[in-house]
């Protein structure tokens, strides 16, 4: 009782509307009428109202401000009982064509309010001890008439929501049909309350971000979807209903019309009904299309829409009974929200695979960065529900993120290819991962949460020889993510090292190695953040391992073509005057020249793609071949000169070689044999 | 749900049991079929159970009330958890990576996925029933008064064709429906129709347009046939019997709810007639689908226990309402109460039941899913799944 007679004070403080108990009260009402303005804190009205209701309060009063009905002309002496049952009975649309034709609401404002009024002055008439089944059919009649009422005010301002004005940066807080709404007051003052209203309906922390950027699709912007006359109406109206227990009626009527409005505008968004099974049958291509529409029209939905129309239902609803508002707001977008979300749930749980990470890391960016609103739109217990499932399509896709890179680990560690790459340069894979890893990097805000443990290596996998290796203990500091960016590059060498021994030519397989693992050390460090990831450690681990490689590389190939040069075996002892035996001497030449030739001849065509690494190579090579040769040739050429056709053995001198060494790794095939610069 | 963590507590101790035995490879085999034969023999009794405390009336767990499907989607869960008991756990992912398995088991997570749509839809139906609810719930309110006037009878009328209307809607299209409705409607004027319209439409439900419940329904129906000879006795058979009964839940709660186009729901699956642990299902089976047939030509929103009966009382008051005179005699009065009374109950059901089984429903859905990336996962370590992307 305590909280009915709460109502009706509100309704006397508030509602420009005259109710019959402003009309049976003492007090006089130019009291009451006088302070019309958004400061409407007179200390009468305020002082009995608990605090959990003067939030409402506050807000209705300022709505009070946008739309000020004329007053004192409805402000009759009474309206006595027999005159409320004719009114009644005269818009009973049973009984005229007349009735039957014409809305109360969308006529006379007079007869609207008189209307109320009449309804009011039945509904207190029940109260009393007899009631009469005259009176008692009279308010039965009326709340047919009122839902017919309260019907036909939804549906003439059902305009669907236009996405495209709400794309635009310009947007402002009027409706557009707020500026043919006849009984609006100035713009200054509406900007004001809309603001204010905002923030009412942010209150639980959300509202100080609220009022700074809410012209951004970054966070909560409400627009309004029925202007406020209409509004205004709606609430008289549901009071009514509600009060005489035609609370479910109401909940009905307006759950119908508004659910029927959100769907016209989730056609407007592109918002495209899709079944898990049908998401599972789409190519992923297409998929990410969708995603990246997914994502804006989530955005749109939940932060305008859904917001929207929550306030809507706060507006009319609140304070008329409990969470009326909140079943009504549930009964208007349980249904969408639930489709909404369901594609994103669909996405979640498709098959995992390394090309849908990043995709699946930005939906779940877009929603881990919508929860907040979502909660704040979704606060009741009602809507419990959708708070619930969208938290689960994020962990899910949280999830998915983690299975994902661990089945990229799993598919970079067995990746089958046995064809070696020709020449000896990057093997795509290493691209493909190292371009993966870097967009890894990308995302690392998000992927750091998300990878919460470190790669099950070493110790478990002790006994595989199928696994490499990787003691954790060296990254003790090192973030999880981190860990799997370094635990997959290792993976990727692992793999490289059992390509590379595809190579029948050892050379050719250091070389391999050299430059896979180069290109992964330029690509970390070309990555101020992949570089923090991996660290410098663990950088210099990997440029000795390519240096390594070079080192073997040019063992493999040159101690054996060094190896003609040397002098052991080219003496003879006691013999002729020189101590050299010319018929060796010719076959170490020949020898060299052949090797030389070959050396020259296949590895023209293999492949070094980064210059510097390729020049500093041949530098090596010639630092020890030239060296080597001169002096060789130094010590011999007198005793191949000597003889006869010394151009058959020393074929080349030293500026030959010189250049010939240009030719490395380029990856063409030199046309004609090794030229000789002498002739 | 204290009945389902009873259940899963007594399997649980059987998956340690059965890691230790894996360990020693020696006797698993005996181990194996004797897990495969526990594993039938439960959801035989589990079924057998089910179909024995079934009533023919609403004192008990009358055949698909909302407390049956409760208990039936409960039986799923512990079916289903026992299942990945047997089959994934401690299993080396080899082991049903091979023939038979490795075409049997993407087919069943085939299914998986079609029931996922499923779910969605029948907690959409479940909305549906909700706003049945609300109808009645105007139809109690108005007429559990006393004196009963005309403008309650009127009130309740409204309700009551409302409620009709949008029982009927489904496959009759709204033709009855709304004829139906204006006749009782108060007014029409220039929005004609909205009324009845609107009450229908808030019964619509958001699953994709060209989305056929029974399509899908029959969908997972396909390939389902019982391992022979030496198959019938491995790892094959626990996939057909989880299969089943997956198929079988999803189209009980299909029949049951409303739910998107269901033309040719009541063909019967074939289920196997020898196998004992099909029996009681084949006798659920059996009732539902003479249900299904007797409601079919009608045109029906389903055949949920309680929609039925509301449907029954809704046609009996509506007869009441229509021959109302004031002041109305004491022996139609008398029976209008009682009805109203058991109308009052069945909303009292529904206020009870509908959200736990959404609820369900949709811990359904997290299961399913869970298990299905679970062999998902170990599958894709075997290496060998072949069949296309689901």
């Amino acid at each position: 009782m305590e909280r009915r007679s709460e109502t009706l004070l509100i309704t006397i403080t508030t509602q420009t509307q005259v109710s019959s108990f402003l009309l049976v009260s003492s007090f006089h009402i130019s009291h009451f009428l006088l302070p019309q303005t958004p400061t409407f804190s007179t200390p009468f009205s305020f002082s009995i109202i608990r605090t959990k209701q003067i939030s409402f309060f506050f807000f209705f009063s300022l709505s009070l401000s946008l739309c000020l009905r004329p007053l004192i002309t409805f402000m009759m002496e009474s309206l006595p009982l027999e005159t409320a049952e004719k009114i009644i009975l005269r818009w009973d649309s049973t009984a005229s064509e007349d009735a039957r034709d014409k809305m109360i609401f969308s006529g006379d404002r007079d007869e609207s309010d008189l209307y109320l009024q009449a309804v009011d002055e039945i509904q207190r008439s029940l109260s009393s001890v007899s009631v009469s089944e005259k009176v008692n059919s009279a308010i039965q009649i009326a709340m047919a008439r009122l839902e017919d009422e309260f019907r036909n005010i939804l549906i003439s301002h059902t305009n669907p929501f236009d996405p495209t004005t709400e794309d635009e940066a310009s947007l402002t807080l009027d409706p557009p049909s707020s500026s043919s709404s006849p009984k609006h007051p100035d713009n200054d003052e509406n900007d004001e309350v809309s603001q204010t209203s905002l923030l009412r309906f942010n209150s639980d922390g959300a509202a100080s971000s609220v009022t700074g950027s809410y012209r951004s699709t970054s966070s909560i912007r409400e627009i309004d979807l029925i202007p406020c006359d209409a509004v205004y109406d709606l609430r008289c109206i549901a009071e009514r209903m509600v009060s005489s227990g035609y609370l479910r009626e109401c909940i009905q009527v307006y759950g119908s019309v508004r659910k029927s409005s959100v769907d016209a505008s989730f056609r407007k968004l592109g918002i495209e009904k899709l079944s898990i099974g049908d998401v599972q049958r789409l190519q992923w291509e297409q998929l990410e299309n969708k995603i990246r529409r997914w994502i804006r029209a989530a955005k749109v939905c939940v932060r305008t829409l859904f917001a929207s129309e929550k306030k809507l239902c706060e507006q009319i609803f609140d304070g008329v009974g409990t969470s009326i508002d909140d079943a009504c707001f549930m009964e208007t977008v349980k249904g969408p929200a639930i489709q909404l979300f369901n594609f994103a749930e669909a996405i979640s749980i498709s098959r995992r695979s390394p090309e849908k990470l990043f995709k699946i890391l930005d939906l779940h960016d877009a929603l881990t960065e919508l929860m907040p609103d979502i909660d704040v739109v979704f606060d009741s217990k009602s809507s419990e529900s959708i708070r619930v499932q969208a938290a689960e399509i994020l962990s899910r896709l949280g999830e998915a993120a983690r299975g994902i890179l661990s089945e990229f680990e799993n598919a970079v560690l067995k990746e089958p290819s046995r064809v070696p790459v020709p020449g000896g340069t990057i093997h795509p894979l290493t691209r493909y991962v190292m371009n993966y890893i870097s967009l890894i990097s990308d995302y690392k805000v998000t992927l750091n949460e998300l990878i919460v443990s470190k790669p099950s290596t070493g110790s478990r996998y002790s006994g595989d020889p199928g696994i490499p290796d990787l003691d954790l203990s060296e990254f003790e500091e090192k973030t999880p993510l981190d860990v799997h960016l370094i635990w997959i590059i290792v993976i990727l060498q692992f793999n490289l090292d059992g390509k590379s021994k595809h190579y029948k030519d050892a050379s050719l397989a250091h070389l391999f190695v050299m430059n896979n693992v180069h290109y992964i050390v330029q690509k970390v460090r070309g990555s101020p953040e992949l570089r923090e990831m991996i660290g410098d450690d663990y950088l210099k681990k990997l440029t000795g391992k390519f240096r390594q490689a070079a080192t073997s590389y040019q063992r493999a190939t040159w101690v054996r073509v060094l190896y003609c040069l040397r002098d052991e075996g080219l003496h003879v002892s006691g013999g002729f005057s020189s101590g050299v035996s010319r018929n060796a001497l010719r076959e170490r030449f020949k020898a060299f020249n052949a090797m030389f030739e070959e050396v020259h001849r296949t590895q023209a065509v293999w492949l070094i793609p980064d210059s510097q690494l390729r020049e500093e190579l041949r530098i090596s090579i010639s630092e020890k071949l030239i060296p080597a040769y001169r002096s060789f040739l130094g010590r011999f050429r007198s005793h191949i000169e000597s003889g006869r056709h010394p151009e058959n053995y020393i074929k080349y001198n030293v500026e030959d070689l010189e250049d010939a060494v240009l030719d490395f790794f380029e990856g063409v095939a030199v046309s004609q044999h090794l030229r000789r610069r002498s002739e | 749900m204290p009945a389902t963590t009873e259940n899963q507590g007594s399997f649980l101790g059987r998956i340690s049991i059965r890691r230790n035995q894996v360990m020693s490879m020696d006797g698993t085999h005996d181990q194996e079929m004797e897990d495969l034969e526990l594993f039938q023999k439960h959801v035989g009794d589990r079924f057998s159970e089910l179909l024995s405390t079934t009533t023919e009336d609403s004192s008990g767990d009358a055949l698909l009330s909302i407390s049956w499907l409760r208990r039936l989607l409960d039986e799923f869960l512990c079916c289903e958890a026992e299942f990945k008991a047997v089959v994934l756990m401690g299993r080396d992912p080899s082991q049903i990576a091979k023939p038979p398995l490795d075409k049997l088991l993407p087919e069943l997570l085939d299914r998986v996925v079609k029931s996922l749509d499923v779910c969605n839809a029948v907690a959409l139906g479940l909305d549906a029933v909700k706003n049945l609810q609300r109808l009645a719930e105007i139809v109690v309110a108005a007429l559990d008064v006393t004196p009963l006037g005309d403008g309650q009878v009127r009130r309740a009328k409204k309700a009551l064709s409302a409620l009709i209307a949008a029982m009927l809607y489904e496959d009759n299209a709204n033709a009855k429906g709304t004829e139906r409705n204006r006749s009782f409607g108060r007014r029409t004027g220039n929005n004609s129709g909205a009324n009845s319209k609107d009450r229908v439409r808030s019964l619509s439900w958001t699953m994709a347009r060209n989305w056929s419940a029974s399509k899908q329904i029959h969908a997972m129906m396909s390939n389902l046939a019982a391992p022979r000879g030496a198959e019938s006795s491995g790892l094959a058979q626990p996939v057909y019997i989880m299969s089943t009964v997956l198929v079988f839940v999803m189209w009980a709660l299909v029949a049951a709810v409303p739910c998107q186009e269901r033309n040719g729901l009541g063909t019967h699956f074939p289920l196997p007639r020898q196998l004992s642990w099909a029996q009681p299902m084949i006798g659920l089976q059996e009732k539902i689908a003479e249900e299904w047939k007797k409601k079919e030509k009608k045109g029906n929103v389903g055949l949920l226990e309680e929609m039925q009966r509301m449907e029954k009382l809704g046609q009996s008051l509506i007869d009441f309402a229509e021959s109302f005179q004031f002041p109305p005699e004491t022996e139609r009065l008398d029976e209008m109460k009682k009805n109203v009374e058991e109308f009052a109950e069945i909303c009292k059901k529904m206020d009870e039941g509908l959200e736990p089984m959404q609820q369900q429903i949709r811990e359904v859905f997290h299961r399913v899913v869970r298990s299905r990336t679970e062999f998902l996962v170990v599958l894709d370590q075997a290496g060998k799944l072949s069949a296309p992307a689901v």
